[in-house]
């Protein structure tokens, strides 16, 4: 965590690359611009990416994109996807409804 | 809020043989999966598997499972099926969403057997209808009955990517290539050499460039990589298919332990983020437990064992198994594991480069690159040997923890030895009587038997064969070598579908003496096979 506080100073210029409309997250459809674009606005860890664009909080929560998203972001930062550590997991693991999340039964 | 000994979250290999084995011992179990029918990713191995007989070897993988689920349910394991556990709570409380309504419930022990989802790239076009996971095109082929198209391409080359692919052929479908950005083929040699002698072309070193169409897949094209994984301009090439299938690797679904204040580590050769565990599989949180593809991606095989030893090490924890019979059971099970974890492709081995066997034998660089065995390099390995009459010749030279060939043999004529992993020796003192029971147990489809006296100019081969529909008697097509290029005209001289080669059908054909070393598949017409 430290050597990410040392790349949040360190700031990211922005500059498009050809591939930047690719959709990355495909249930909340964002594109790998926007994350890269994300890094340079600041956003240093997975947590702060989903938080500050949805990405892994759709329909599959992440199974798809969680690896996707890792990569371009560590990319961008210069750091192995291995070191960024992965978002926290959360309950429900998968979407529920609201009307059934509400409705605890008996047994 | 019910009580239960221990709850299994997912009825894969691995909880589901944690359920028998728990219930085995007196525990009050519950087993939750979300999917509406049990098994996990066993129901759909239709193949083969690897490993000795205490594995299961040459036992296709539904059939593993049909077991263990009658096993459940006579020990009165409670299944719930279309059950989502969507969360684990402080004190092992579970919260199950089942149809529309949630539960609460809670286990003195619970253990995690949540399997795997599939690894994505992103490449233009990735998000078309006709690109999928392998795993999902297998779910669609084998659970379902659903073709998901004519013309597929497969991007990986390990076991995922080979297994899907040779299943897709034989659901009829066309398979257009393999491509890896690798430059050697990630799975079994053995699992390779049976798609390559249907002349399927392995693309290594080569990416997918993009995905074409506008509103499904139309074509596709793939070019060469350089050092970087990026494509060479230049080398692309564009190539006919409806189907893109991806199979780059699985990641651990661990985020419910995650939230139950696991200890995690992420760890490449785990394929991902996973819980710190002991040998028990026991996690930080005492008393909840994790195996199979959660706990680091492996096999079926290796996650039925650890879900054995967590409810062997759950049962001892609650007081239904002494210390004693506990701690043997678990070595037990421990050594079975090891076993399993040997050889070549043994997890350990992950990404080194392997240059001999552990016989000290030169690995065919053929075989690794193109998929198939050079026909002049397959006499350096001990399954090879010529004599007079029939005998079986073994194209299996990887060490890989199997041995199915040597048990089944009536003649013993084949010698793995108590090493699982080495390769199998033809004895050539051994009479072998042409049973073929060699050549249908052969997880691989490796093992071929040759005659070359059938007469004064022919020769006879007999290969496994797992199409339909089987050629007739009398049949005159084609005979293709390893590499899948027809080489002679071949007749079928007879097709055997013995019970006891469980749907491997043996097809004898006979060819031109000089092609009996050559011969390895056969095609009823040459048009359908690349030139
Ligand atoms: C194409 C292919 C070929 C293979 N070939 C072989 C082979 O030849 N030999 C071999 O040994 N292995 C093979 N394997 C590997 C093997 O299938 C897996 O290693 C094995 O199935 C893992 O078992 P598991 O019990 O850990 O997980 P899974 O089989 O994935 O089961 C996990 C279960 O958990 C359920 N689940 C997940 N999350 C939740 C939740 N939140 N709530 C409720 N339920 C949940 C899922 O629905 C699933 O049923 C192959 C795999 C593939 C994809
Ligand atoms: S054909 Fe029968 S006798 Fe001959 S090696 Fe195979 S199993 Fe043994
Ligand atoms: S030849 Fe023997 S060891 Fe090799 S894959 Fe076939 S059964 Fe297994």
């Amino acid at each position: 965590m430290k050597e990410h506080e040392n790349l949040r100073v360190k700031p990211i210029q922005w500059h498009s690359e050809p591939d930047d409309d690719l959709i990355i997250c495909r249930c909340e459809e964002i594109t790998k611009g926007e994350i890269r674009k994300a890094v340079c606005d600041g956003m240093v860890t997975i947590k702060e990416i989903r938080r500050y664009l949805r990405t892994g909080m759709g329909l599959c929560q992440g199974q798809t994109c969680g690896k996707l998203v890792k990569g371009i972001v560590a990319k961008e930062l210069g750091v192995k996807p291995d070191d960024l550590e992965p978002a926290t997991g959360r309950a429900p693991v998968r979407p529920v409804e609201m009307q059934v999340l509400g409705k605890e039964s008996e047994e | 809020m019910k009580r239960y000994d221990m709850i299994i979250v997912g009825a894969g290999p691995a909880g589901l043989s944690a359920a028998v084995e728990a219930a085995k011992h007196g525990m009050c179990v519950a087993v939750f999966d979300e999917n509406a029918k049990p098994g996990g990713q066993l129901f759909k191995q239709i193949h083969k598997f690897f490993g000795s007989k205490e594995h299961q070897a040459k036992v296709r993988g539904f059939r593993i499972g049909e077991a263990l689920l009658k096993q459940a349910n006579e020990l009165g394991v409670e299944v719930l099926l279309n059950a989502v556990v969507t969360g684990i709570y402080a004190d092992k409380e579970v919260i199950v969403r089942h149809n529309d309504t949630v539960r609460h419930v809670k286990g003195d022990t619970i253990l995690v057997a949540t399997g795997a989802s599939e690894n994505m790239i992103a490449f233009p076009g990735w998000t078309l209808p006709g690109v999928m996971g392998a795993g999902a095109a297998q779910t669609m082929i084998n659970l379902h009955g659903v073709l998901p198209g004519k013309r597929v391409l497969m991007v990986g080359s390990g076991n995922v990517g080979l297994v899907v692919s040779y299943q897709l052929m034989q659901c009829g479908c066309e398979l257009v290539g393999i491509v890896d950005v690798a430059k050697k083929i990630g799975g079994y040699g053995v699992h390779a050499a049976k798609i390559a002698r249907c002349g399927v072309p392995f693309y290594m070193g080569h990416t997918i460039v993009r995905a074409e169409g506008t509103d499904h897949v139309t074509g596709v094209v793939i070019g060469e990589v350089d050092e970087a994984y990026q494509c060479i301009s230049g080398t692309e090439k564009q190539l006919d298919v409806d189907t893109v299938c991806i199979a780059v690797g699985l990641s651990p679904m661990s985020q419910l332990l995650d939230m139950a204040g696991c200890q995690m580590q992420t760890v490449s050769a785990k394929g991902g983020t996973v819980p710190v565990c002991n040998a028990d599989g026991e996690t930080s949180v005492e008393g909840l437990y994790v195996a199979g593809d959660v706990s680091g991606i492996e096999e079926a095989s290796s996650a039925m064992i650890e879900g054995r030893i967590a409810a062997i090490s759950a049962a001892r924890k609650l007081g239904y198994l002494g210390e004693a019979p506990a701690s043997e059971e678990i070595s037990k099970l421990q050594a079975s594991l090891e076993a399993l974890r040997q050889g070549m492709f043994a997890p350990g081995n992950r990404g080194k480069i392997i240059e001999q066997t552990e016989e000290g034998i030169r690995i065919s660089n053929s075989l690794l690159t193109k998929g198939y065995l050079e026909e002049q390099e397959i006499e350096r390995f001990p399954g090879f040997h010529t004599q007079k009459g029939i005998h079986p010749v073994i194209e299996c030279t990887q060490n890989i923890p199997c041995n199915p060939c040597q048990d089944v043999c009536p003649r013993h004529c084949i010698m793995v030895g108590d090493n699982i992993t080495a390769l199998p020796v033809v004895d050539e003192n051994s009479a072998c009587s042409g049973c073929g029971l060699c050549v249908a147990s052969c997880s691989g489809q490796a093992i071929f038997l040759v005659n070359d006296s059938y007469d004064q100019t022919h020769a006879s081969v007999t290969i496994p064969y797992e199409f339909l529909p089987l050629p007739a008697v009398g049949t005159i097509g084609v005979a293709l070598d390893r590499s899948g290029n027809p080489v002679c005209e071949a007749e079928v001289l007879s097709v055997k579908a013995n019970p006891a080669f469980d749907k491997t059908n043996l097809l004898t054909m006979k060819v031109p003496k000089e092609m009996s070393q050559k011969a390895r598949f056969f095609a009823v017409k040459s048009s359908e096979q690349k030139g």
